[in-house]
């Protein structure tokens, strides 16, 4: 014979008491995590790259704030690889020279000017200076004409 | 009913009167919506530490909390959905009371109380809606301002208290965060307690 279950109301109450409780728990993890967030800390506008750059070389990325150098026989640039459309991130395919916007399909030539797809402007060129030492310090809070070499 | 008047006699009661603990009679509207307001508090002021109110740093935020930090959507979303729940159901329990007649003597006073919790809520809902900071925001504190300026004398002057300066882009202002944010919900909160204590003082929940 199984013992008969004796739910009163009191032991229900107590029983939600810890399923409340064993549920707060679980909102510790996701609550450290929201608030150790530093994901919109606002970073430095200010880029370093220190690799050297051939003349004539293509594009390289300096795998930050999405900033692209290369260097031409008139000077360095810096591009920003923001797509002018809606921001998204595009990326660069050396096999066709031509940037891409992997969100609206967004066509920009080498030197970053719109070729197809919804977007409305050249891919933004920032100032480039030169260290003592030789790193290039790329400044994406300053934009520049497509024409500016360092 | 000497003990009812007592505010802690409030939160741990003596009695019930029977009639109260129908669910039929009052839908408890006024409890889901007071859920509904702490949820929107712990939500909000989870959703404080990550947002920075202002033109474009508003919507930026707001894209930032939603699609990078970790949790921040569903942080945001509860806080949405709460605020769309509440705004449905403190108009449903308008809609009971007028229904049960429960506006009459002695619970006139309630009555006005909650009338001007309700003007509260729709305006922290406006608020929060303006610091989306999205261009329809933008459009809604033009319109909200355009309308103020109307007033002779005082408008220009209750736009700027009320709503700073947003631009046509961007309802997103210092001023409506901190309407939005602190005032009003401290002033909410105190009403919805008195309003809840006056329940009990006019002499409770009643079977019609």
């Amino acid at each position: 014979m199984p013992k008969p279950l004796n739910w009163t109301r009191r032991a229900v109450l107590r029983l939600a008491w810890g399923g409340i409780i064993a549920a707060s728990a679980l909102t510790i993890e996701p609550l450290v995590k929201y608030l150790t967030s530093k994901e919109d800390r606002l970073g430095s506008p200010l880029v370093e790259y220190s690799k050297p750059l051939n003349v004539n070389s293509d594009w390289q990325t300096t795998a930050k704030e999405r900033v692209w150098v290369k260097e031409d026989s008139l000077g360095v640039m810096a591009i920003v690889a923001t797509c002018t459309h809606l921001g998204c991130e595009v990326h660069y395919y050396p096999e066709k020279k031509e940037w891409l916007c992997p969100c609206h399909a967004s066509i920009y030539d080498i030197e970053g000017r719109p070729i197809s797809g919804p977007a409305p402007k050249a891919l933004p060129r920032v100032a480039v200076e030169r260290k003592p030492d030789g790193t290039l310090i790329i400044n994406t809070s300053k934009q520049v004409e497509m024409g500016t070499r360092l | 009913m000497k003990d009812q008047k007592n505010f802690v006699n409030h939160i741990r009661p003596g009695f019930v009167p029977s009639g109260a603990l129908s669910v039929l009679y009052t839908f408890c509207l006024g409890g889901l919506s007071f859920l509904a307001f702490m949820v929107l508090a712990v939500t909000g002021l989870l959703l404080m530490f990550h947002y920075q109110p202002g033109e474009s740093t508003g919507y930026n935020s707001i894209l930032t909390i939603a699609s990078v930090i970790p949790y921040g959507g569903v942080i945001r979303n509860l806080h949405y959905w709460a605020g769309q729940l509440m705004v449905v159901t403190v108009n449903l329990h308008m809609l009971r009371v007028v229904w049960t007649r429960s506006y009459k003597p002695p619970k006139q006073l309630n009555w006005l109380v909650g009338v001007a919790l309700l003007i509260l809520i729709l305006f922290l809902d406006f608020t929060g809606y303006l610091l989306i900071g999205s261009q329809e925001s933008g459009a809604a504190a033009t319109v909200a301002v355009n309308i103020l300026d109307l007033i002779p004398g005082l408008g220009a002057g209750l736009a700027q208290a009320l709503f700073g300066a947003p631009s046509a882009l961007s309802g997103s202002t210092l001023v409506v965060y901190v309407w939005h944010c602190v005032a009003l919900p401290m002033v909410a909160l105190l009403l919805q307690l008195y309003h809840f204590w006056r329940i009990r003082r006019d002499g409770g929940v009643r079977p019609l």
